[in-house]
C-alpha cells in the first residue's frame, strides 16, 4: 500500500507508514529537526519538523506517518512562527562558544538561528542553573549549557551502541543528561564509542581534537577508508587536514557493515601514526652491539618494576643503532639473507608477515617468501589466533572463512557467543548483537569469564576454562537424545554421525557438568534452546581457539550446526570472529605455510605448477613452518635468518623467556615496522614502514568483506610503503618485482585466488564486496555460503568426534590459578600503536590482573595492590584489580602491556593440528609484590 | 436539593467499610451486571452521556468503543487517581470515603470492557487514601468480590494498586502509562491511542475514579435515568471542588447543569467578610480564569467550554477582590515549570521561561514588551506538543493577561 | 555494569522476597520499580546512589536508566531526610489563603531554609506544588497525614506532638 500526498504543492508518492517528514526528504524538500537523525527512533520531542496538516493544531512530520489524501504545509507562516520562536527558546541561553561551532562548524542550532534571524538579544533570560562543562573525558567535551535535550545521544547510546549509559536527570526545565548516576563522563560506564557526540546537533557533546584543531567539516579532505584495528572491518571517512598532514576526525561510514557504528580504537585512536616516536629513517644495528641481545630494561626482563604507561624507552635502544641510506639497508638486507639460503639452505629462511598489512603487502610478502627465499617459512599471528578453527573448518566444510555475516544475527532466532568477549575484542559487532538481543533474538553465552556481551544474554554458561568439548558434547547428547536434531539435513548434506554419536553418548549432561562447573539442568536447557531454533547462528573467539584442544573445540561447535542444519540459511551459520583488521586477507593472500594464495595447498604438484608458471620460479614443495615451531627452530638454529613485517611476536607469542632467546640466537633479523617495537630490539636492520593512513590497499573483514582503505596522509620522514620495500629486497636478491601501484597486485593476486575473481579496485566502491562475488557490477557478494552442500571431497560436512582433554597444564598445589589472557577494548594486541594513541592509553594506562575479590581477600591482598603473578616460565608484576566477572580460581591478564608481559606466563605447548599455543590455560601462582 | 449519588454516604461513619456499602446497597448492581452482555453494558454507559470527569471530558462509552474487537491477548483497565489538578480534590474524598464504589465500578467496567486486570494508579502523596483503599481491595477479595469467578458469573478481576512517586504529569493517561509500566512518566506519542496500545503494549482504557465510580449507577439505574440528570451532551451529577475565597470550601455533587454563580454563592456559601468576587477558576487551574462579570455559566462540559474556559476537573478556586492576579500567575506558572516533564522542547523551554518573566514582572522589574512576548510564546507552543500539559498551561497565561492586563503593566516601570 | 564499584545496601531476604513477588505480579518485571524504589526509601531512609545503582541491579537495568526514574520523581528523596518531613502546599488556593505565611512561620520555628533539615535531624522542611487539599487550605503533609486549615498556632501544636 502506498500513500499520495501533496507536500507544498508537490505531490509524493510513499508507501504507508513512512513518516511525513521522510516522505518530504524524498521529495527533495528538507524539514528543519533537531531531535531526530535517519539512523534514530523518531520520538516527535523537539517539535521544530511540525507541518501544518490542516487540523488544530501542528503535526511533527517525524513521527507523524504520511496518510493518502494528505495535504502538508512545511514553511506557512504559523508553521515557521512557531519555529522561529523555538528556536530563540532554546538560543536565549545557548553560549555564545558553541563547541561544534568550533570544530566541525556544523552547529544545528545556530544554522536554525541564522536562517531565522533570531536576535540574540530577544530573550534575555539566562537559565542561570549552572549547567557545567565535563572534561572528564579524553574525546568527548560536554557542554550542558548547549545541550537542548533532544535526547538523541540517549537513542544513541541505548538503541545503536546499547550501552545504556546516558539517561536524563530530573525533571522539565532543569533536566540535564546524566552519565550513569550523573557522574562525570570520564568516570562512568561510558566506554567512549562516541556515538553520542556524532549524533549530537549542537556544542554539547563533541569530540576533542586529538592531532591538529578540527576545522568544519567543508573545509577538510575527506578520504573513505577502513578502521586499522579489528576484523569487523569498520568503513570510515578520514577527515584530513592537508595543512597539517594529520587525520584530525574519524566518522563512522554508512556500509553494510558497520551501518556508520564505530566504536573507541576506531573514532579515536588515530593519533598513534602521529606519535614522534615514528621511525623514519633505516637503522642498522652498531657493530659493538653485537652479540645480539635485549636493549631496554623491559625487553631484557631484569625484574624491575616497570612504570606504568611504560613505552620503548628509546634511548636505551637508539644508541645500539646507526641511520643509514635506504640502499645501504636494503643491500645489507638483501645480502645477508642470501648468505644465509646459501649457506644453509632455503629452509634456514622464514618470514613474518602481518594481518595488520593490506592483502597487497601479505600477498608481495609471502611471493618474496616463496619465490626469492624459496621456502614456505612464512606465517603470521593468525597462527595465534584462529588457525585452529582454520584447520578444523578446512577440514570438516572444506573452507576456513565464515559461512555468514555477524549482521545476520537478526534473522536468527538463537545466537551462540561462545569464548568471544565480543563487546572487547569486536565492539561493533556486538552492537549488532546486542541489537538482536533485544529485538528477539534469543542469546546464549558460554565463558569462562563474565563478559560485557554476558550482561546481554539469556542463558550465560559460566564454565571451568578449557572445558569447551565436554560441554558441546553434551549438548548434542541431549540433541540427539531428545530428538532436537535435523535429520533431513544430517542425511543429506553430513558424513560420520555415526561416530560422532558413540562419541557424545559417553558425555551426559550430569557426567560434563562436573568437568564443566555448569549444573546439568543448564546445559540440557540451553542445548534445548538452541536445538529448538528454526535458525542458529554460532559466534566464537579466542576463548575456543588459544587452546591445545582448540581444533576439537571448533570441531564440536562445527558438529553443532551440522547436526541441526545451522549453516547456509538466513540467520543461521558458522563465525569465527576474526581478530585483526585483516587476518582473513593475509590468510587469504597466502601467508599461511601450508598454502598458496586462496588456501591452494603447496603440497599439490598441480597447483603449484600453476604457481611457478606465474612466478617463474621453481617452489618449494613442503608445508613450511608455523610461528611458533619458527621461533623454536631459531632457538635451534635451524631458522637462521628472518624478515619480519609488521610483527612482534616478543610480546604476542607464548613463553617470552623462549622468544627473548629464539631472537637473540638468529644470524640476521630485519624488522619492518612503524615504531620501535620489543621485537626490534633483536633486530640487525629496521626499516621505516607507512602506517595504515599513508598506503593504499585492500582488507578483508571477518565476513570476508573486501575494503579498500585510501591513502589519507603522506609518510613521515624516510617511511616507504611496505611492499615497495618488500619489492626492493626481491630485486636485490635477484628476482624482479616491478610494481607501481597496489592496485596492480591486487589484480595479479585475484587472478591466483579464484576467490577473490573478478573483484577491482573499481568495483569494491564505495563499500567493498564480500567474496566470493561471481557478479560483482550487480551483486554486493555472496552473504551467505554452503546453502547446499560443501566444497569437501564428498561435497558433505564431516562429523569429527572429540573426547575432552585437559589443559597441557592443570593448577596444583604450586601453581594453583589457571590463567586466562586477552584483550581490552582500549588495546591493542602488543599495544605499539594504541599505547601511542594517547585518548586509549589515557583511558587504559597500565597492565593489571584481574581477579574474584574472594581469592584476593584469601590472599591477603587489597584491591589496587601490586601483585606478582609466576608461571613455571617467568613473573611479572603488576596490579591486582578485583572483579566479580572473574570466577574463582582464575586470573586475566590483557596482554597488550610490555612492562608485565602476559606473554611470559603463558605456556608454548601447542595444538597438534591447529599449532596454536595456549594462550588461554596456564598454571600460575599469586604473591603480593615485594616493594 | 438534588439527589446525591456518589456522595450519598459521605456523612456516615464507616462509609469506607464493605459492611455499610453493602447496607446501602453496594455491589447490588453486580448480578445485573453479568446478566448483561458486556456490549450491552458498553451501550449503557455511551447512552448515558457520562463523560471523563478528570479533565478531559471526553464520552467515556465511546473511549471504551475504541478497544479492538475480539482482541486475543490481555486488556487492561486503568484507574487514574493520580489527582494532581490544583484546586481538585474529590477523588481523595472517593478513596477515602466510599472505597468500594470504585471497586464496583471498576468491577463491572472490566467486565464491560473484557478486562482482566485493573490498575489503580494513586498518587504518591496521597498515604492516608491508599490505605483505605488497599485494605477495601482486601475485604472485597475476602468476600469474593475480586478474584476468580465472581460471585459465581465466571468472570475473573485482579486489582493492582499502584502509588506514584510524585509528579503531576502523571496524571495524563499516557504519562500514567509510562509511570506504571516503571519508567519516568512521559507521556507518549498518539497515535496509537492506549485503547489500541497502552500498558505494557496492551490495549488499555484509563478512566477517572470518579467517572468510574457512577457506572454502577448507570447499570442499576439506567442510562435514561443518568442522561436526564445532566444537559443534552452530558449526564449525572459531579464532584465540584471548591476552595479559596469561599465561606465553606468543599466537595459539592451537583447536576453539571448548575451555574458557577449558583455554586458560589448557594453552595459554598459565598464569599466571607463581605468582600467582592474578583475572578473564578473554574475547572483546576489549566482552565481559563473567568472574571466577576463571566459566571454565568453552566457547570458542564460545553457550558464552559462556549464560556471560552472548561470543565476540567471541576476544581474551582474563588479570588475575592484582595488578589493580585500577576502574584497568582506566578504561582500557577512556577507550578507548571516545576511540573512539565521535559519531554517536548517547547513546553520545557516556555514554561521555563515564562516563569521567570512573571517573576520578573512581580518583583518590578519588567519591561513593556514582556507581556506581548509572554502571549506570542505562549501561542506558538500551544497545539505542538505531544500531550496536552502545555496547552493547559496556555489556559492561564493567556486568560490571566488578556483579563487582567492593567494590573500587569502597573507592575511594570514606565 | 557497576557504576560505582562495590555497594553496600542491601535488602533483608523479607524484602527481597517481597521485591520478587511485586516484579511477578506485573505484566512485566519493570513496572516493579516504582514500588521498589518505595521499599528502598523506607528500608534505607533516602535513596543513594548506592540504592539506585542496587535497585538496577534487581533488574537488569542499567544505572542511568534507574537514576532517571528516580530523579524525575518529587518524592524519592536522594540525601537523607529528618525523621519528620514537613511539605506545605504552596499552589494557588493555599497561596491565597496564606501559604507564605505558613511557610515563613515554619522557617523561623525550626531555623531551616526550605530544603533544610533541623541540625538535629528531626525535621526536613519543604514547600511542594498541590496536594489536592484545597479545602483546607492553607495546608501541609506531616508524613503520611494531611494538616489543614493551618494558623501559627495550629503548626505550633502540631511541631510540639512531633517532638
Amino acid at each position: 500500500m502506498s500513500a499520495m500526498l501533496t507536500i507544498d504543492g508537490r505531490k509524493v508518492s510513499v508507501p504507508e507508514g513512512t513518516t511525513i517528514w521522510e516522505a518530504a526528504r524524498q521529495a527533495g524538500i528538507e524539514i528543519p529537526v533537531l531531535c531526530h537523525d535517519p539512523r534514530l527512533r523518531p520520538v516527535g520531542v523537539c517539535r521544530m519538523c511540525v507541518v501544518d496538516v490542516g487540523e488544530r493544531v501542528l503535526a511533527a512530520s517525524c513521527v507523524r506517518a504520511a496518510a493518502d489524501g494528505m495535504t502538508v504545509q512545511t514553511r506557512s507562516e504559523k508553521v515557521e512562527r512557531c519555529r522561529k520562536t523555538l528556536t530563540e527558546l532554546l538560543l536565549s541561553d545557548y553560549p555564545a562558544d558553541s563547541a561544534r561551532e568550533k570544530t566541525t562548524g556544523d552547529d544545528l542550532l545556530l544554522a536554525l538561528g541564522r536562517s531565522f534571524g533570531v536576535r540574540p538579544e530577544y530573550l534575555t533570560i539566562p537559565r542561570g542553573d549552572g549547567r557545567a562543562r565535563d572534561v572528564s573525558s579524553p574525546v568527548i567535551a560536554v557542554d550542558h549549557a548547549a545541550c537542548i535535550l533532544c535526547d538523541r545521544c540517549i537513542r544513541a547510546c541505548d538503541e545503536i551502541q546499547h550501552n545504556d549509559v546516558i539517561g536524563r536527570t530530573g525533571k522539565g526545565y532543569t533536566a540535564r543528561i546524566a552519565f550513569d548516576l550523573d557522574s562525570p563522563m570520564g568516570k562512568s560506564t561510558c566506554v567512549a564509542c562516541g556515538e553520542c557526540a556524532s549524533v549530537c546537533p549542537t556544542g554539547a557533546l563533541t569530540h576533542k581534537p586529538l592531532t591538529a584543531p578540527i576545522r568544519p567539516r567543508a573545509e577538510l579532505k575527506n578520504v573513505d577508508s577502513v578502521c586499522p584495528y579489528c576484523g569487523v572491518g569498520c568503513a570510515v571517512t578520514l577527515h584530513v587536514d592537508p595543512a597539517k598532514n594529520a587525520v584530525v576526525l574519524v566518522d563512522g561510514r554508512p556500509s553494510p557493515g558497520n551501518e556508520s557504528r564505530l566504536c573507541v580504537k576506531g573514532r579515536y585512536g588515530f593519533d598513534y601514526a602521529l606519535h614522534p616516536q615514528r621511525l623514519t629513517v633505516p637503522l642498522i644495528r652498531r657493530a659493538e652491539f653485537y652479540p645480539k641481545g635485549p636493549l631496554s630494561g623491559d625487553v631484557k626482563g631484569d625484574g624491575r618494576r616497570r612504570k606504568p604507561g611504560g613505552l620503548v624507552d628509546y634511548n636505551e635502544v637508539l644508541p645500539a643503532f646507526s641511520e643509514a641510506s635506504w640502499d645501504e639497508a636494503l643491500d645489507l638486507v638483501a645480502k645477508r639473507l642470501s648468505e644465509i639460503k646459501k649457506a644453509d639452505g632455503p629452509g634456514a629462511l622464514a618470514g613474518f608477515g602481518s594481518a595488520k598489512c593490506s592483502n597487497e603487502e601479505a600477498y608481495v610478502f609471502q611471493k618474496l617468501v616463496r619465490a626469492v627465499f624459496g621456502t614456505n617459512n612464512v606465517d603470521h599471528c593468525t597462527r595465534l589466533c584462529h588457525a585452529s578453527s582454520v584447520a578444523a573448518l578446512l577440514e570438516t566444510i572444506g573452507s576456513g572463512a565464515v559461512t555468514n555475516v555477524f549482521g545476520d544475527v537478526k534473522n536468527a532466532e538463537v545466537a551462540l557467543i561462545a569464548g568471544s568477549s565480543t563487546t572487547d575484542n569486536h565492539p561493533v559487532a556486538a552492537t549488532f548483537i546486542k541489537d538482536a538481543a533485544q529485538h528477539g533474538t534469543t542469546l546464549i553465552v558460554v565463558d569462562q569469564r563474565e563478559t560485557g556481551i554476558a550482561r546481554h544474554a539469556h542463558h550465560f554458561l559460566r564454565i571451568n576454562p578449557g572445558t569447551d568439548v565436554a560441554l558441546y558434547n553434551a549438548w548434542m547428547h541431549v540433541l540427539i537424545s531428545e530428538g532436537l536434531v535435523n535429520r533431513e539435513y544430517i542425511a543429506k548434506h553430513t558424513e560420520g554421525f555415526e561416530a560422532l554419536r558413540e562419541t557424545v553418548k559417553r558425555y551426559p549432561p550430569e557426567r560434563a557438568a562436573e568437568i564443566c562447573g555448569v549444573p546439568a539442568d543448564k546445559i540440557r536447557e540451553a542445548a534445548s534452546v538452541f536445538g529448538r531454533a528454526k535458525a542458529a547462528i554460532i559466534f566464537w573467539g579466542m576463548g575456543i581457539s588459544q587452546h591445545t584442544h582448540g581444533t576439537d573445540n571448533a570441531r564440536c561447535l562445527i558438529s553443532l550446526a551440522l547436526l541441526t542444519g545451522n549453516v547456509g540459511r538466513p540467520g543461521t551459520g558458522l563465525h569465527p570472529l576474526r581478530g585483526q583488521n585483516n587476518v582473513q586477507g593475509a590468510s587469504d593472500a597466502g601467508l599461511i605455510p601450508m598454502v598458496f594464495p586462496d588456501y591452494q595447498s603447496v603440497e599439490d604438484a598441480g597447483i603449484r605448477k600453476r604457481f611457478e608458471a606465474a612466478w617463474g620460479v621453481r617452489l618449494d614443495p613442503k608445508r613450511g613452518l608455523t610461528v611458533v615451531e619458527i621461533m623454536t627452530g631459531a632457538l635451534e638454529k635451524r631458522i637462521r635468518g628472518m624478515y619480519m613485517m609488521g610483527e612482534n611476536p616478543f610480546l604476542s607469542d607464548p613463553n617470552i623467556n623462549k622468544v627473548r632467546k629464539a631472537l637473540a640466537a638468529l644470524d640476521f633479523l630485519c624488522v619492518q615496522d612503524i615504531f620501535l617495537t620489543e621485537t626490534a630490539e633483536f633486530a640487525d636492520v629496521i626499516l621505516p614502514a607507512t602506517s595504515f593512513f599513508e598506503k593504499t590497499g585492500t582488507y578483508t573483514n571477518t565476513d570476508r568483506r573486501v575494503q579498500i582503505g585510501w591513502k589519507a596522509v603522506e609518510p613521515p620522514g624516510q617511511a616507504r610503503l611496505d611492499w615497495e620495500v618488500v619489492s626492493e629486497i626481491a630485486r636485490r636478491m635477484g628476482y624482479p618485482m616491478e610494481y607501481v601501484t597496489a592496485e596492480e597486485i591486487f589484480n595479479e593476486f585475484t587472478a591466483l585466488a579464484p576467490s577473490y575473481q573478478g573483484l577491482t579496485y573499481q568495483n569494491l566502491q564505495p563499500h567493498g564486496k564480500l567474496w566470493p562475488c561471481p557478479d560483482p557490477e550487480r551483486s554486493d557478494g555472496v552473504q551467505l555460503l554452503f546453502g547446499d552442500g560443501f566444497p569437501t571431497p564428498s561435497g558433505r560436512g564431516k562429523f569429527v568426534p572429540c573426547e575432552y582433554r585437559p589443559a597441557a597444564e592443570v593448577p596444583d598445589s604450586d601453581y594453583p590459578f589457571v590463567l586466562n589472557t586477552g584483550r581490552l577494548l582500549e588495546h591493542w594486541h602488543t599495544g605499539v600503536m594504541t599505547r601511542r594513541s594517547r585518548p586509549l592509553s589515557t583511558i587504559q594506562p597500565e597492565a593489571f590482573c584481574e581477579m574474584n575479590p574472594d581469592d584476593l581477600a584469601a590472599a591477603g591482598i587489597p584491591a589496587g595492590a601490586y601483585v606478582s603473578v609466576s608461571s613455571r616460565r617467568g613473573s611479572i608484576t603488576l596490579r591486582a584489580h578485583a572483579s566479580r566477572r572473574i570466577a574463582p580460581g582464575t586470573v586475566f591478564i590483557p596482554f597488550h602491556f610490555r612492562e608485565a608481559a602476559a606473554n611470559v606466563l603463558t605456556n608454548d605447548q601447542l595444538d597438534p593440528v591447529g599449532k596454536i599455543p595456549e594462550f588461554k590455560f596456564c598454571a600460575v601462582r599469586i604473591d603480593p609484590a615485594t616493594a | 436539593m438534588s439527589e446525591l449519588i456518589l456522595t450519598r454516604n459521605f456523612h456516615l461513619p464507616g462509609s469506607h467499610t464493605l459492611a455499610l456499602y453493602r447496607e446501602t446497597g453496594g455491589y447490588a448492581g453486580l448480578e445485573k451486571a453479568f446478566a448483561m452482555k458486556p456490549a450491552e453494558i458498553t451501550e449503557e454507559v455511551k447512552k448515558s452521556n457520562l463523560r471523563g470527569l478528570g479533565g478531559a471530558g471526553f464520552p467515556t462509552g465511546v473511549k471504551w468503543g475504541f478497544l479492538p474487537k475480539g482482541h486475543p491477548g490481555p486488556i487492561y483497565l486503568v484507574i487514574n487517581a493520580d489527582e494532581g489538578e490544583p484546586g481538585t480534590f474529590k477523588d481523595r474524598y472517593l478513596l477515602e470515603r466510599d472505597p468500594h464504589a470504585l471497586i464496583e465500578g471498576m468491577i463491572i467496567s472490566a467486565y464491560a470492557i473484557g478486562a482482566h486486570l485493573g490498575f489503580v494508579y494513586i498518587r504518591g502523596e496521597y498515604v492516608g487514601p491508599w490505605r483505605i483503599f488497599r485494605r477495601a481491595v482486601e475485604e472485597a477479595y475476602q468476600a469474593g468480590f475480586l478474584g476468580k469467578n465472581i460471585l459465581g458469573s465466571g468472570f475473573d478481576l485482579d486489582i493492582i494498586i499502584h502509588r506514584g512517586a510524585g509528579a503531576y504529569i502523571c496524571g495524563e493517561e499516557t504519562g500514567l502509562i509510562s509511570s506504571l509500566e516503571g519508567k519516568k512518566g512521559w507521556p507518549k506519542l498518539k497515535p496509537p491511542f492506549p485503547a489500541i496500545r497502552g500498558a505494557f503494549g496492551a490495549p488499555t482504557i484509563v478512566n477517572n475514579v470518579e467517572t468510574i465510580c457512577h457506572v454502577p449507577h448507570i447499570v442499576r439505574r439506567g442510562a435514561a435515568w443518568f442522561a436526564g440528570l445532566g444537559t443534552k451532551t452530558q449526564g449525572g451529577t459531579r464532584m465540584y471542588s471548591v476552595s479559596g475565597h469561599v465561606a465553606r470550601p468543599g466537595v459539592y455533587e451537583l447536576p453539571v447543569s448548575v451555574t458557577l454563580r449558583s455554586l458560589i454563592d448557594e453552595h459554598a456559601g459565598g464569599l466571607p467578610n463581605r468582600r467582592r468576587l474578583k475572578a473564578v477558576v473554574p475547572g483546576g487551574s489549566s482552565a481559563a480564569i473567568l472574571t466577576a462579570g463571566e459566571i454565568d455559566v453552566t457547570m458542564d462540559v460545553d457550558g464552559l467550554k462556549n464560556a471560552g474556559t472548561m470543565a476540567g476537573s471541576a476544581g474551582v478556586i474563588v479570588m475575592d477582590e484582595t488578589v493580585s492576579i500577576p502574584d497568582a500567575l506566578m504561582v500557577v506558572a512556577r507550578f507548571y515549570a516545576h511540573e512539565s516533564c521535559g519531554q517536548c522542547t517547547p513546553c520545557r523551554e516556555s514554561t521555563g521561561w515564562i516563569y521567570k518573566m512573571t517573576r520578573r514582572i512581580i518583583e518590578g522589574k519588567g519591561r513593556k514588551e514582556d507581556l506581548d512576548t509572554i502571549l506570542d510564546v505562549a501561542r506558538r507552543g500551544a497545539g505542538t506538543t505531544i500531550c496536552a500539559f502545555f496547552d493547559g498551561a496556555v489556559g492561564p497565561y493567556i486568560s490571566y493577561i488578556e483579563k487582567f492586563r492593567a494590573e500587569f503593566e502597573a507592575l511594570i516601570p514606565k | 555494569m557497576s557504576a560505582l564499584g562495590a555497594v553496600s545496601v542491601q535488602f533483608t531476604r523479607e524484602q527481597l522476597a517481597e521485591v520478587r513477588r511485586l516484579q511477578a505480579l506485573y505484566p512485566d518485571k519493570r513496572a516493579a520499580l516504582l514500588p521498589v524504589l518505595h521499599l528502598a526509601q523506607e528500608a534505607f531512609g533516602h535513596i543513594s546512589l548506592e540504592a539506585e545503582e542496587y535497585a538496577a541491579g534487581l533488574f537488569d537495568l542499567s544505572p542511568a536508566h534507574v537514576h532517571e526514574v528516580v530523579t524525575f520523581y518529587s518524592l524519592f528523596f536522594r540525601e537523607p531526610r529528618g525523621r519528620h518531613v514537613i511539605s506545605v502546599c504552596h499552589n494557588l488556593t493555599c497561596h491565597l489563603l496564606g501559604a507564605q505565611r505558613v511557610l515563613t512561620h515554619l522557617k523561623k520555628r525550626l531555623g531551616v531554609d526550605v530544603g533544610g533539615t533541623t541540625p538535629d535531624g528531626g525535621v526536613t522542611l519543604l514547600s511542594v506544588e498541590c496536594l489536592c487539599a484545597c479545602e483546607m487550605a492553607p495546608m501541609m503533609q506531616v508524613n503520611d497525614r494531611y494538616e489543614g486549615n493551618l494558623t501559627p498556632e495550629k503548626v505550633d501544636r502540631i511541631l510540639a506532638e512531633l517532638r
